[in-house]
């Protein structure tokens, strides 16, 4: 049976458990060997995207994460579900400095509302050779 | 701090006397009596990765709070209730750092470890190392490698005067603001992208303007301004939670 390498996490949406996040995305990146630099900026831009979609403070609620590692690439989706919040509610926007600072941070990334109307993003970073 | 039978009695006429009048020269007075109650607090937390004076001025905090809310009329002492209101500012500050309360010592000095390794590989090596080969160099294992760097993630928003991992022993990040600095670039520039860039530190928006602008990697930029790259790392990660936070006021 072929394994999909695939790894979910959900945690409450507020600061501090987003540290949850950046450990399980960096403990995969470093699994795929992806540098010290690589990392560094992976927790930069797991910060940059969550907080597009909690706030600073956090907002009562949870963050779905799902990591996947499809050819060498790190891909991160994360869904934010709030106490109140409800379908048609906007898409998280960002600003166009965050966009600059993803830009150079991560592949590929995008900001949107799931079919369920959660705010939501997405990243891809691939390791050097593979870019 | 303890005081004798007299003073205790001239506080508490003065609590009594400061909550009918709200007088701020009493309140003064009050704060600076209580003054080394907080720094004893202060120093109990001292062990975890945190600049003294900065507790010190946290607990000054809590110290005011307790002062503004204490009641003379409830049957407890303020050295008592002022104590659990200042443990718990102090609890707080380091609550909103992230876990540094409970990032072991022993975390903190990897990080700390790991500064000067990642220095000194990534210079044998030409490039940014990678985890296991930092966990090879430090002899411990990878999970510790990466929750010793989100241990540091605390210690990243430590003081201008805690020392910088990696750097010269003794050199404090203060020391190196304000040198005149080849990477320096267009501060209008900066500037048209976001207001926010131009109200930070000259030495953070050139990093940030390296890194996000003109495409340096964190090694790179650590080499041009003869920093340490966790150096780097830290302040890029204050300076975004920083423009973060300014974007939402």
């Amino acid at each position: 049976m072929p394994t999909q390498e695939e790894v979910r996490l959900v945690v409450p949406a507020t600061p501090e458990f987003l540290r949850l996040a950046r450990v399980t995305a960096t403990g995969l990146a470093s699994r795929l060997g992806f540098s010290y630099d690589d990392v560094e900026d992976l927790r930069l831009a797991i910060d940059e995207l969550c907080f597009a979609l909690i706030g600073s403070k956090g907002k009562e609620g949870t963050v779905s994460l799902r990591y996947a590692m499809p050819e060498g690439a790190l891909e991160i989706e994360g869904a934010a579900r709030f106490a109140g919040s409800a379908p048609g509610d906007p898409a998280p926007v960002l600003s166009e400095l965050s966009k600059q600072i993803l830009g150079a941070l991560v592949d590929d990334y995008d900001v949107f509302v799931a079919n369920g109307g959660e705010p939501s993003f997405r990243l891809r970073k691939a390791r050097p050779e593979e870019r | 701090m303890t005081f004798d039978a007299g003073q205790r009695e001239e506080l508490r006429r003065k609590f009594a006397q400061f909550a009918e009048s709200r007088d701020p020269k009493l309140r003064d007075e009050l704060i600076e009596a209580h003054l080394g109650l907080a720094e004893y607090l202060a120093r109990r937390f001292s062990n975890r990765g945190e600049p003294l004076d900065d507790l010190v001025q946290v607990a000054s905090v809590g110290l005011l709070k307790a002062v503004d809310r204490f009641d003379p009329e409830r049957a407890v002492e303020f050295s008592t209730y002022a104590t659990h209101t200042i443990v718990g500012e102090l609890k707080r500050h380091f609550r909103d750092k992230g876990w540094a309360v409970r990032a072991p010592r022993r975390m903190q000095e990897l990080y700390l470890r790991l500064g000067k390794i990642v220095s000194s590989l990534s210079q044998e090596l030409g490039r940014s190392p990678t985890i296991p080969e930092l966990a090879a160099e430090a002899q411990v294992s990878e999970e510790e490698v990466l929750e010793a760097l989100e241990a540091g993630q605390a210690y990243r928003f430590a003081s201008l005067d805690a020392p910088s991992p990696g750097d010269e022993d003794g050199d404090s990040m203060g020391s190196h603001l304000g040198q005149e600095d080849a990477g320096m670039v267009d501060a209008e520039h900066r500037a048209a992208l976001s207001p926010l860039i131009a109200k930070l530190p000259p030495r953070e928006q050139t990093i940030l303007h390296l890194r996000f602008f003109d495409g340096l990697t964190q090694s790179e930029i650590a080499s041009r301004l003869g920093i340490s790259q966790m150096h780097v790392s830290r302040l890029l990660a204050r300076s975004l939670a920083q423009l973060r936070a300014a974007a939402e006021e």
